[in-house]
């Protein structure tokens, strides 16, 4: 079993805590991304279960090995760097099958693992290129494959993508993924891109300033959020946030400002104030009127095609973000009512709501 | 028209200073070639009207083939110690940065502005003291040693600075142990820089004087530069020797250098990254 386990793992830069108790279990061959704000530690965390970095505490298992005090050769990992770090003294296939040669691998053999995974990432006419001959997708393309040449328990990604262009950066996202299941490999991946985490994790971990603020199932991140960093993070366009309190009976919530209440999917304290989560795609246009009915007016409309992003402001000034799909006449200066959808499609499901505390952040009423 | 004297100027008068620099040289050469009447003429002639050479002559009536041998066996040793000792060095001190690193580089530095003239008594002494004036050769290879060293070292240094950390980290996860990553990826990165920086210390262990003339007295173990001061006497001068023995001396330094300027000038880390 190639499972990776980090039991509260820490880390410090003279008195920086850049780590503190990180405990993450990552099942064999899942996908785990972590996410966070650059900053936040990810990197460093990636660069400790590599042995680029040591801990200052905790313990990181590697299969059924404690792999602390190991230096990197023998961890039997394999990373991808955010700079690809390709050798550029050696052509493509040198540095395909560098890990290889340190080994001690015959020179036939050698040649005979760079060729298949060259045909795996489509690299066989640049077998003899240096990396400066080299485009931006073709040494990423290099760097994966010197990863995946050698078989390793567990494949690192630092940020892999980050210097591709968009399309190409869309289609290597799939492309990651895709050879991850074909490898059976565990794989972590570090990326500040909470779409890609979405897309390509079975399990994230949001980090922020050497914390986990949550991990789980994205889906489960994206419905449930355990705060409001999580809930701003997870999404896009990001969460809208109004401030509000909940009413006296604990299971409805009321916005600072504005006559605007709303059902509670659960029971919270009476009258604390808390912030409002909504997101842009739960919310909808509608002609009625009454207390569930959030009125804005538009300043801003972006098309992109598909759907639409207006941006409006409330009564007291708050900023609203609203997605509507197709294409509806909307201008600068409209004002509109905004309904929140329901989570589920019953007939008196509450609605798509987040309700965090304004002092720590936490989710209250779930 | 006066565009296009605009577009050349840069060109002629690049031209005209390098013609400034390699003029003794050229004048080195071209006296070499002229008879005794010729070369004491006045107005001089540029070009010899009547070339003799005397090369062969020099080069083997003064035992040019001894001092040839010496030199390059006081340049070998010197470079052998200083590459060795000093790429390590400079890879050691190239990796942390802190207080101590800064007092190791700055005493290097220190080191490196004491000139010869001033350092060759002292270290006459030492070695009188050791007994290594018995090995007068090796007394001078040590000698251009500690004076070489610092300069390669902060060459080295900075070149080793220059090769992204990503490359190193890489090579370890890649299974690479400190010394395969040292050996196999920085040096060869590194290369360069070690080539550029052993080039111009060689030449300057092969022009040695002050070090060469003070520690070896046995004319059997004496290098080229002792060799031609043997040229200026008491009471005359032999130009025309010293000319002749300058100009077989400086053609394989000057073959050397056109023959590795090619390696010396090249972007070789372009496309590591990115």
């Amino acid at each position: 079993m190639v499972q990776v386990i980090l039991e509260g793992v820490s880390k410090s830069f003279g008195t920086y805590k850049a780590l503190t108790e990180i405990s993450v279990h990552i099942q064999e061959r899942q996908f785990v991304a972590l996410i966070g704000p650059s900053g936040c530690g990810k990197s460093t965390l990636l660069r400790t279960i590599a042995g680029l970095d040591d801990v200052s505490g905790g313990r990181i298992h590697i299969g059924d090995t404690i792999v602390n005090d190991l230096p990197p050769r023998l961890r039997d990992v394999a990373m991808v760097f955010q700079s690809y770090a390709l050798y550029p003294h050696m052509n493509v296939e040198q540095n395909l099958t560098y890990a290889l040669r340190v080994q001690g691998r015959p020179k036939t053999e050698r040649r005979r693992a760079a060729e298949e995974v060259a045909v795996v990432l489509g690299l066989e006419q640049l077998l003899d290129r240096f990396p400066r001959e080299l485009s931006g997708g073709q040494r990423q393309r290099v760097a994966m494959g010197r990863a995946i040449i050698r078989q390793p328990k567990v494949f690192l990604f630092d940020e892999p993508l980050s210097n591709l262009d968009a399309e190409l950066r869309v289609r290597m996202r799939a492309e990651i993924r895709a050879l991850h299941d074909r490898l059976k490999a565990t794989s972590i991946y570090v990326t500040h891109d909470q779409v890609e985490a979405m897309t390509m994790a079975d399990h994230i971990v949001v980090l922020k300033a050497g914390h986990v603020e949550q991990q789980g199932h994205p889906l489960d991140l994206y419905d449930r959020p355990a705060n409001r960093f999580v809930a701003g993070f997870i999404g896009s366009p990001s969460m809208n946030f109004l401030p509000g309190f909940i009413g006296k009976d604990g299971q409805s919530v009321a916005l600072d400002g504005i006559d605007v209440q709303f059902p509670l999917p659960g029971r919270a304290e009476p009258g604390i104030p808390v912030d409002v989560g909504i997101r842009p795609e739960h919310l909808t246009i509608t002609d009625s009127t009454g207390s569930n009915v959030l009125p804005i007016q538009i300043f801003l409309v972006e098309a992109t095609g598909a759907q639409m992003i207006v941006h409006g402001r409330t009564a007291r000034g708050d900023i609203v973000t609203v997605v509507v799909s197709g294409r509806t006449p909307l201008f600068h200066g409209d004002r509109l009512g905004l309904e929140v959808s329901a989570l589920e499609a019953t007939p008196g499901a509450p609605p798509a709501l987040h309700v965090f505390d304004s002092k720590d952040g936490r989710a209250v009423a779930r | 028209m006066f565009r296009a004297i605009k577009c050349y100027a840069p060109s002629i008068l690049a031209a005209m200073i390098v013609c400034i620099y390699l003029f003794p040289i050229y004048w080195m050469y071209a006296t070499s070639f002229k008879g005794p009447v010729e070369l004491m003429l006045y107005p001089p002639t540029l070009w010899p009207t009547d070339p003799v050479s005397n090369h062969w002559d020099v080069f083997n009536g003064r035992n040019m083939p001894r001092y040839f041998w010496n030199s390059i066996v006081i340049t070998a040793g010197t470079l052998a110690i200083t590459v060795t000792f000093g790429t390590g060095s400079a890879y050691a001190l190239s990796l942390k940065r802190n207080l101590w690193v800064e007092v190791a580089l700055f005493s290097i530095l220190l080191m490196q502005a004491l000139p010869p003239s001033l350092m060759v008594t002292p270290l006459f002494v030492m070695f009188n003291y050791v007994g290594l004036l018995y090995t007068p050769r090796l007394a001078v290879i040590l000698a251009l040693a500690s004076k070489s060293l610092p300069f390669y070292i902060i060459i080295c240094r900075s070149a080793f600075l220059g090769i992204p950390k990503d490359l190193r980290e890489a090579a370890l996860v890649d299974g690479s142990s400190n010394i395969g990553v040292f050996f196999w990826i920085v040096i060869p990165l590194a290369r360069n820089a070690i080539l550029v920086a052993a080039t111009l210390l060689g030449i300057q262990a092969m022009g040695d004087y002050v070090y060469s003339a003070s520690f070896i007295y046995d004319q059997k173990l004496q290098p080229l530069t002792l060799g031609l001061a043997n040229y200026v006497g008491v009471s005359k001068t032999d130009w025309a020797g010293i000319m002749t023995y300058s100009s077989i001396m400086v053609t394989p330094i000057l073959l050397t250098f056109m023959l590795l300027q090619r390696r010396l000038v090249s972007g070789l880390t372009a496309g590591a990254l990115k």
